[in-house]
């Protein structure tokens, strides 16, 4: 039963990291309908600049994460602004080609300043953890997954509550509606970009911390949330954290009772499960996605 | 020769490539071999073995090189070396000790070490039973990469351990690409062995300690191959403290005193600007037994080269090598241990560097 239980908090716990890199990514892509690659590369980038701000300015990567949103935030709107949103309007299926060489670029100019060789944050509660019992709650964890919780709360009151947020939702749904009511989708688009390459900073600090990384870690994570949303279902920041959480709990109760080997195809399982029993994903709104068709 | 140089062991080739550069730099200051300086060609492989296999045959159907000096790990040197073979070309490997290497019948492979997988265990199960019976650990959990060398070498400990009493409480083979061992960890601290045997291969070893940290789990010994000696693994894991207690084997140290090896240490140091690397040690053996060969017979002939090797001991930097028909080598590595921020040696006592073993390895962070 202690394994059981520990199995299932520590699926909870890497869940909400993984929900909480994919944050991103649920903007891009759920709202407008941008795959975008590069979105693993921003991530990696946002963890060694939380990375160095610990090892140089002894700067906690969960504060430090704050100040990197600033410089992520503007460098999202430039991307979107100089490239995607160019490359968009010739061809949107392009945009796909586009982010994966900007991945690619991202990921060497990252390896020519920081090198190859992999790094890791350790601030004072890396190696602390809570005991209940038997059971063991790693503190960095905890932290990663509270920050997690906070981002994703904030952001859908952020998407619920504020004008800039109805008029995400409503160049989603309906982007000439948007535009007759004043909502310019590329100011939209700039905006959208923006939040969601800042938002990379928090799943980059949470990841400077927890894992060691190098320029080419994209790779591993870019798979990943795109996990996360496509089984959450497109846009829904709520359904990615959903989603997030369940496939923590797959990969931690496949390890600890199949195999470790087994947990590494628990993503792609769960993809074809979702893809073939529902298919908008299992948090979305589907309603409102078919009245939008 | 083709090396890693961007991917997951990205940082251990950059220190091995090093170690080659530095011997090409001494060979040609001293005038070459036979008469002609040495040009390293080398290509990337990417950690990839289709990309090693073609790079090798890059090398030698197209820039039509005169040597051959090998790779990183077994999972690359495994095809590399059958190129070769396949060529009739003799293959100097710095690392790429999987016994499996030795089992496929070529005669033109060397591993440029003291020793091999199937040896890697002996110097620390010689110590396990020098124990009193009060003292040995009575239970292990065992975790390795799905690796050539370090699964091999992990099934090695087992079956000798468990001939020792030590009860096996968990054994787990994961993929090369697991970043995520905290459900090893999980699952491990759940069965609390005593002992923890690793076989690890890169960041896997530093990996999989930060996730036993999180969940604060400290095992009174801890065995890792390979990781433990990367300069950077303390600070990966924490600081000196946390890496104070922990074993690994090693086929060469900075303070051994064979011929060489001191002025090895500080040629490196003067031209890189930091300490060598066991991987640039190992590099740099392998272009002395590769020099000693192509001096001893006077020519490229790659057969008369082989030849040599198999009947002669060449003088090394990480001690005299000789190896059987296989390419074999016929000795056994060092068993190290991290104390106090230094990697010492402490078996076998005629290359130990230190006259303690910490029996028990002290809380993380606590060291």
């Amino acid at each position: 039963m202690t394994e059981l239980i520990q199995a299932l908090i520590f699926g909870v716990l890497t869940g909400s990291v993984y929900a909480l890199m994919a944050t991103g990514l649920t903007l891009t892509f759920g709202v407008m309908k941008i795959v975008n690659l590069a979105q693993g590369a921003f991530l990696i980038l946002a963890a060694y600049l939380c990375y160095t701000l610990w090892a140089h300015l002894g700067i906690d990567p969960l504060l430090g994460s704050l100040i990197v949103t600033v410089p992520l935030g503007v460098l999202g709107a430039g991307v979107y602004r100089l490239i995607v949103e160019r490359v968009q309007r010739t061809d949107h299926g392009l945009t796909i080609v586009v982010t994966f060489a900007i991945a690619l670029v991202a990921e060497a100019i990252i390896a020519l300043v920081w090198g190859p060789d992999p790094v890791t944050a350790t601030p004072a509660y890396f190696n602390k953890a809570f005991h209940l019992g038997s059971v063991s709650v790693p503190a960095a964890q905890l932290y990663a997954c509270l920050l997690a919780v906070a981002i994703t709360v904030l952001l859908q009151a952020a998407l619920r509550r504020t004008w800039l947020g109805h008029a995400i939702t409503a160049a989603a749904e309906n982007p000439d509606g948007a535009r007759l009511v004043g909502v310019e989708p590329k100011k939209i688009g700039t905006w959208i970009f923006a939040i969601a390459t800042a938002t990379t900073a928090f799943g980059g600090a949470a990841l400077s911390f927890l894992y060691q990384f190098t320029p080419d870690s994209q790779d591993v994570w870019i798979g990943l949330t795109l996990s996360v949303v496509i089984v959450g279902g497109l846009g829904s920041v709520t359904g990615a954290f959903a989603a997030g959480v369940l496939l923590g709990l797959a990969e931690s109760v496949t390890s600890t009772y199949v195999s470790v080997r087994w947990a590494a195809a628990v993503p792609t399982i769960l993809i074809l499960l979702v893809l073939l029993i529902r298919p908008q994903g299992l948090f979305t709104l589907a309603a409102r996605q078919d009245a939008a068709a | 020769m083709s090396l890693p140089m961007t991917g997951p062991v990205a940082d251990v080739s950059k220190s091995g490539y090093q170690g080659y550069e530095l011997w090409a730099a001494q060979v040609n200051a001293d005038g070459g071999l036979l008469g002609r300086k040495v040009k390293l060609d080398m290509l990337d492989d990417g950690f990839d073995p289709n990309q090693t296999a073609a790079d090798y045959t890059r090398l030698i159907s197209q820039d039509h090189v005169n040597l051959l000096l090998g790779t990183f790990s077994s999972l690359l040197n495994a095809p590399a070396s059958a190129i070769a073979a396949r060529q009739g070309m003799l293959y100097v490997e710095p690392s790429g000790g999987a016994a499996t290497l030795f089992t496929r019948g070529f005669t033109d492979l060397f591993f440029a070490q003291p020793g091999t997988t199937t040896s890697l265990p002996d110097q620390f199960v010689a110590w396990i039973a020098s124990l009193p019976a009060s003292q040995r650990p009575a239970t292990a959990a065992y975790v390795t990469q799905d690796d050539p060398s370090a699964s091999p070498a992990v099934a090695v400990f087992r079956t000798r351990l468990q001939a020792l009493g030590v009860k096996t409480v968990y054994y787990q083979v994961y993929d090369p690409s697991t970043t995520n061992f905290d459900s090893i960890a999980t699952a491990i601290a759940h069965d609390r062995p005593q002992m923890i045997i690793q076989g690890a291969v890169a960041d896997d070893g530093a990996q999989f300690v930060r996730s036993l940290q999180k969940i604060d789990y400290n095992p009174k010994i801890l065995f890792q191959t390979n990781a433990p000696t990367d300069e950077a693994y303390p600070s990966a894991i924490g600081g000196a403290a946390s890496a104070n207690g922990v074993f690994t084997a090693q086929s060469w140290s900075s303070t051994a005193t064979y011929p060489g090896n001191q002025g090895f240490v500080q040629a490196y140091t003067k031209m890189f600007g930091a300490p060598p690397t066991e991987d640039a040690a190992n590099s740099y053996t392998a272009g002395q037994v590769l020099q000693a060969a192509v001096k001893a017979v006077g020519s490229l002939d790659q057969q008369a080269l082989a030849n040599w090797l198999h009947n002669h001991t060449v003088s090394t930097i990480v001690g005299p090598l000789k190896w059987d028909k296989a390419g074999d080598p016929e000795g056994s590595l060092l068993l190290s241990q991290w104390q106090h921020g230094t990697l010492q040696i402490v078996a076998p006592a005629s290359a130990a560097t230190s006259t303690t073993i910490l029996l028990t390895k002290p809380a993380w962070g606590n060291g």
